[in-house]
């Protein structure tokens, strides 16, 4: 019945449909939204880390004229994040902080002003006295003082991942490696901070929240359950959004804020835009965690065992919707990556402490677990002279394998690591880099190094691999609406949601592909939620694979009943008509019979016209749950160079190769692929935000919280195995894996190089000069 | 991270600027390029009552060779640094300066005045012995780079003072290195050699509360040393601190190799 089309859009990088706005400079974001009687708000924010409020005093702010809220406003709505695992302790987040501040940055109170400026001028005359408690920052050290007085020990959850004989693994093992490695807080840093609008209409009871978001759906499920409201009539509104990277699929308290606030004041909309200073402090951080890491080896190098304890610091709260558990969680169910592994046991505890709260960030955990699991190779071919490639090899899950069940019993469906690791070595050359290492070593010359990393992508998980730690709701599918318009064209209402992926472009490929109309003949509309059904959002590399498979479900549905109207009008078999670029044709005809935009008429317009049981109109909808997900496999190879004098890294080639199953759009792809390893790239050598003692944050300002520009990312080598997943679309996730291998290949460089460990991250040149000095006096 | 309210005047010439800084009772601040004194007053770190703003004063944007010298008013932008050929060991300073929009915008005058202990021009005005004039009530008066910095973002300057042009004079032969996380960031460390008449001078930036001269580094080098033994001299001789970026003796470390990079490039024996 469908049309094989001659000229379908898929698996071409045909030009993306956002690109004319946001390359022009006519992108709509959040920011750039004006309203008539719109006022400008400010946070208020503790300047200390932990302490009791014993006093507020908005008197003399109240007096200049501006509108000031404070937790005794808000005191009954509290962010409490849920999970049905049996050790987590479940802990509220208040929308301002009152009775206590749990972390320097945490809103206390708001000031509704003109603008912005005189909204800060106002936020300097709120009065809050605190008398301080003793702050706990590292999250393996005891707390003075817990965070929440539910949890003493600071512990929100904690979980051992067990399988096999680990105790007798690790008696009789040949080799035994023990790391400590400690990987530095880091965030997503989106180029657009966090940004709301939010208006209340008092007289239909009815709000809209313009926000800048990767999960609209979930924000209006959660603000209308938090606000006591009809879901029906609360409108969430994701625009154009500038990058997301997991910060932004976090519900805060801010967010409830700005609505709870806008419902005090009916008719004016209130306006908040997170400048930098306050993302670093307030938007979630991640990947600050500890790996004490054992692994057990036989005399040829075949991994026998592991066994891990990781501490995650979660941060003073469990984040919405996430939890405590998102980064523990990934990392204990992730950590042996695309190993065989039979022994295994991993204690993974996530830990309250009086900073920012961490959530979910591209790559949740795996950056820090990758480099963990690769760090443990290193060591143990360094140990028995094997060579950094060939310990991997013998130990990766390969095609026959599959389906693999990993030691924490996800089940991986690739196994295509090993194809992805040759071709990525024969991208790099590696016996020619190899021979560069041994001619500079020989010559004295600057040493270079080489570091692997393999990592499996978990992606477009279904309902029955979740993601999320048992959350009171499953994210497994997403719902598409499409509609062939009276004039033929096709307006397609998404679940998805973008913060620069190009989804508008994807879901217009699928879609026109699956009717058989032209690209250019598809618009499509997303994140708004009064106009898509359903949508769970842009996180867990799953939209292209869960999204798109509704865009694909829904786009056949309806070429289903333009083909029954067309038979009807054309007194032909459905079975013999073909759709291709927007004309119908009968199988055997050379000229096409009729234009789908003709039928599209005759289904809206002239009902005098329409066979007998065909309804009027031309839509479908239709949700896609994926039930499992999709591994994706992925291997990246670097040549680094090391100045011995400053520490300092040079990438000499990068070479990333990924199993995207079928790319749809290759040039996306790439992007997907080039941005995650350059993030990747400033989380292993640049990113760090460090608190001192006090609970302060030193690194408050792009000045001291080093992002990587354009001049420190690497010319990248991308190569692609694909190797189609079973889906309908064949595709696999590929917006965060990139992010996986930069810790492991950089600091696995710089062992290969020079024979030293590198346990804590970034790998910054005063680190590497420490241990090469370390060295130095040893020998 | 909005500045908290200010008066803004625009002056005509010096004089007018004068004037207003000094009815302003050291409450006024000048702006010139912004981009050191915006960001402090948007973090509310700085709090000027009136904001002077020179970039009209006409007659202060220009390089211009002066005998042995290159002089540089006070409004001349760091890109123009970059671009003339004149003075090539202020070229390659200011090509290390912040990024193309900063170096767009920023000034000699500001860059110097705001006396940051890591930025590039001031290192540049001590190593070359520069003449800095400055416009007062009392008119204008000439004094060494070397008695302007007086510590951590600290200067000479009163209240009512204006920098109005930087004399920097030529060195025969020099060397300029410099040590910072990513290209444009403020350095941890600059060396810069200039040699005037058979003296080499070492000055450093980013090691202290204000450039320093390695004096010691110097009588190495008099005294026939090699680049490594005066880069050495260097690194004893300076008293860093540890921050992010590194401890103690990485500082130090980074020091040495910066001196004998600068030697290097000027041409000392390793
Ligand atoms: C992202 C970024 C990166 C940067 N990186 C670097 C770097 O790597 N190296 C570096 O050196 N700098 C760097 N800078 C700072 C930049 O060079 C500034 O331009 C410079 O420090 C100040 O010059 P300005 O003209 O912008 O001064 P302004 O910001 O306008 O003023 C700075 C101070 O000087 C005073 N002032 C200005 N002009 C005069 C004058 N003529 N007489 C007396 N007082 C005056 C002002 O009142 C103020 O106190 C960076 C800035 C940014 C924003």
């Amino acid at each position: 019945m469908s049309g094989e089309p001659t000229t379908g859009s898929l698996g071409r990088s045909v030009r993306r449909k956002e690109d004319q706005r946001l390359v022009t400079g006519h992108g709509r974001f959040v920011t750039d939204l004006e309203l008539p009687r719109m006022r400008h708000v400010a946070f208020l924010r503790s300047p200390v880390a932990h302490a009791r409020i014993t006093g507020v005093d908005t008197s003399e702010a109240v007096g200049t004229g501006v509108r000031v809220f404070t937790g005794a406003d808000f005191a009954d709505v509290e962010l409490r994040a849920q999970s049905a695992l049996p050790s987590y302790v479940e802990t509220g987040q208040p929308v301002f902080a009152h009775g206590k501040v749990r972390f320097a940055g945490e809103p206390v109170a708001a000031v509704v002003a003109a603008d912005r400026y005189r909204a800060e001028d106002g936020c300097e005359l709120v009065e809050i006295d605190y008398d301080p408690l003793p702050p706990t920052v590292c999250a393996w050290e005891p707390p003075e003082e817990p965070v929440h007085a539910e949890a003493p020990d600071n512990v929100l959850l904690e979980r051992t991942f067990t399988a096999g004989e680990v105790d007798e693994t690790f008696a009789g093992a040949a080799v035994v490696v023990e790391r400590d490695l400690v990987t530095n807080r880091h965030s997503g840093n989106p180029m657009e901070c966090r940004a709301g609008v939010a208006v209340w209409d008092a007289a239909d009871r009815r709000l809209t929240f313009w926000n800048g978001t990767q999960v609209p759906h979930i924000v209006r499920n959660m603000i209308a359950e938090l606000m006591d409201l009809p879901e029906g009539n609360v409108r969430v509104i994701a625009p154009d959004v500038g990058g997301g990277f997991g910060v932004k699929a976090v519900l805060y308290p801010e967010d409830v804020a700005l609505c709870l606030m806008a419902r005090a004041m009916p008719g004016v909309p209130l306006k908040w835009t997170e400048d930098r200073a306050e993302h670093l402090l307030a938007a979630t951080h991640a990947r600050d965690h500890r790996y004490r890491m054992r692994a057990a080896f036989d005399g040829d190098g075949t991994l026998l065992g592991i066994d891990a304890d990781v501490t995650c610091n979660v941060g003073a709260y469990s984040v919405y919707p996430w939890t405590a558990g998102i980064e523990p969680l990934m990392a204990g169910g992730l950590l042996s990556g695309p190993y065989r592994l039979a022994h295994y046991r991993a204690t993974v505890r996530g830990v309250a402490t009086n900073t920012a709260p961490s959530g979910p960030y591209r790559g949740v955990a795996r950056p820090a677990s990758v480099y963990a699991m690769e760090a443990m190779f290193d060591s143990a071919a360094a140990r028995l002279g094997l060579d950094a490639v060939e310990i991997r090899r013998r130990n990766v899950i390969m095609p026959e394998d599959v389906p693999y069940k990993m030691p924490s019993r996800l089940v991986d469906d690739s196994g295509h690591y090993a194809e992805c690791l040759d071709k990525a070595l024969d991208l790099i050359d590696y016996p020619s880099v190899r021979a560069e290492q041994e001619r500079r070593r020989a010559a004295g010359e600057a040493p270079i190094g080489i570091g692997v990393a393999l990592y499996n992508e978990l992606t477009g998980l279904g309902r029955a691999a979740s993601a999320g730690p048992r959350m009171p709701f499953r994210t497994g599918h997403d719902a598409c609406t499409v509609r062939i318009n009276a004039d033929g064209r096709v307006t397609v209402f998404s679940g998805v949601t973008s913060q620069g992926q190009g989804l508008e472009t994807t879901v217009a490929q699928i879609v026109a592909d699956g009717i058989g109309v032209t690209y250019d003949d598809v618009d499509v509309r997303i994140g708004d939620t009064d106009a898509s059904l359903w949508g769970f959002g842009a996180f867990s590399s799953r939209q292209a694979v869960i999204g798109g498979g509704a865009a694909h479900r829904t786009a056949q549905a309806v070429q289903a009943k333009l083909l029954d109207l067309a038979a009807g009008l054309l007194e032909a078999s459905v079975d013999d008509l073909r759709v291709v670029d927007g004309r119908i044709s009968v199988v055997g005809e050379a000229e096409p019979r009729i234009s789908v935009a003709e039928v599209a008429r005759v289904a809206y317009l002239e009902s005098h016209r329409l066979p007998e049981g065909i309804e009027p109109g031309l839509e479908a909808t239709r949700f896609y749950d994926p039930i499992r997900g999709a591994f994706a496999a992925g291997a990246q190879v670097a040549a680094v160079e090391v100045d011995r004098t400053t520490g300092e890294l040079t990438i000499l080639s990068y070479v990333c190769v990924e199993d995207a199953g079928r790319a749809m759009h290759p040039q996306i792809v790439d992007g997907q692929i080039a941005g995650s390893i350059a993030q990747g790239i400033g989380g292993a050598l640049y990113e760090h935000l460090v608190y001192d003692t006090d609970g302060n944050l030193s690194t408050g300002t792009l000045l001291d919280y080093l992002m990587p520009t354009s001049a420190e990312i690497p010319e990248m080598v991308i190569g692609h195995v694909s190797r189609p997943a079973a889906n309908p679309l064949g595709v696999r996730g590929v917006g965060e894996g990139g992010t996986l291998g930069p810790n492991a290949v950089l600091a696995g460089a710089v062992h290969d190089a020079l024979g030293i460990e590198i346990d804590t991250l970034p790998v910054s040149p005063s680190r590497v000069w420490e241990a090469l000095h370390a060295q130095e006096v040893r020998a | 991270m909005k500045c908290a309210p200010f008066d803004y005047v625009r002056p005509a010439g010096v004089g007018e600027v004068v004037t207003t800084l000094r009815q302003a009772g050291g409450d006024g601040k000048i702006l010139a390029g912004g981009q050191s004194l915006v960001p402090v007053m948007a973090m509310r770190m700085a709090r000027p009552s009136v904001l002077v703003d020179v970039n009209r004063v006409p007659g202060l944007s220009s390089v211009e060779t002066d005998g042995d010298a290159v002089r540089v008013g006070a409004l001349a932008r760091h890109a123009l640094l970059q671009a003339q050929p004149d003075h090539p060991l202020l070229a390659e300073a200011a090509s290390w300066i912040g990024h193309t929009a900063i170096r767009t915008r920023g000034t000699t005058g500001g860059s110097l005045a705001h006396a940051d202990p890591s930025a590039e021009l001031p290192v540049v005005a001590v190593a070359t012995g520069a003449t800095v004039s400055v416009a007062g009530p009392d008119g204008v008066r000439e004094l060494d780079a070397a008695e302007l910095f007086t510590g951590m973002m600290t200067t000479s300057l009163a209240d009512d003072e204006m920098i109005t042009s930087v004399r920097f004079p030529r060195p025969s032969r020099w060397g300029f290195a410099e040590f910072a996380r990513r290209h444009g960031d403020f350095a941890l460390v600059t060396a810069v050699v200039t040699e005037f008449g058979d003296e080499l001078r070492v000055t450093l930036g980013g090691v202290s509360a204000a450039p320093m001269r390695a004096h010691a580094a110097e009588e190495v080098l008099a005294g026939g040393g090699s680049a490594r033994d005066a880069a050495r001299a260097a690194s004893e001789e300076i008293e860093p601190t540890a921050d992010l970026h590194g401890s103690v003796p990485f500082r130090r470390a980074m020091a040495a190799e910066m001196v004998r990079r600068a030697l290097v490039r000027t041409g000392v024996e390793e």
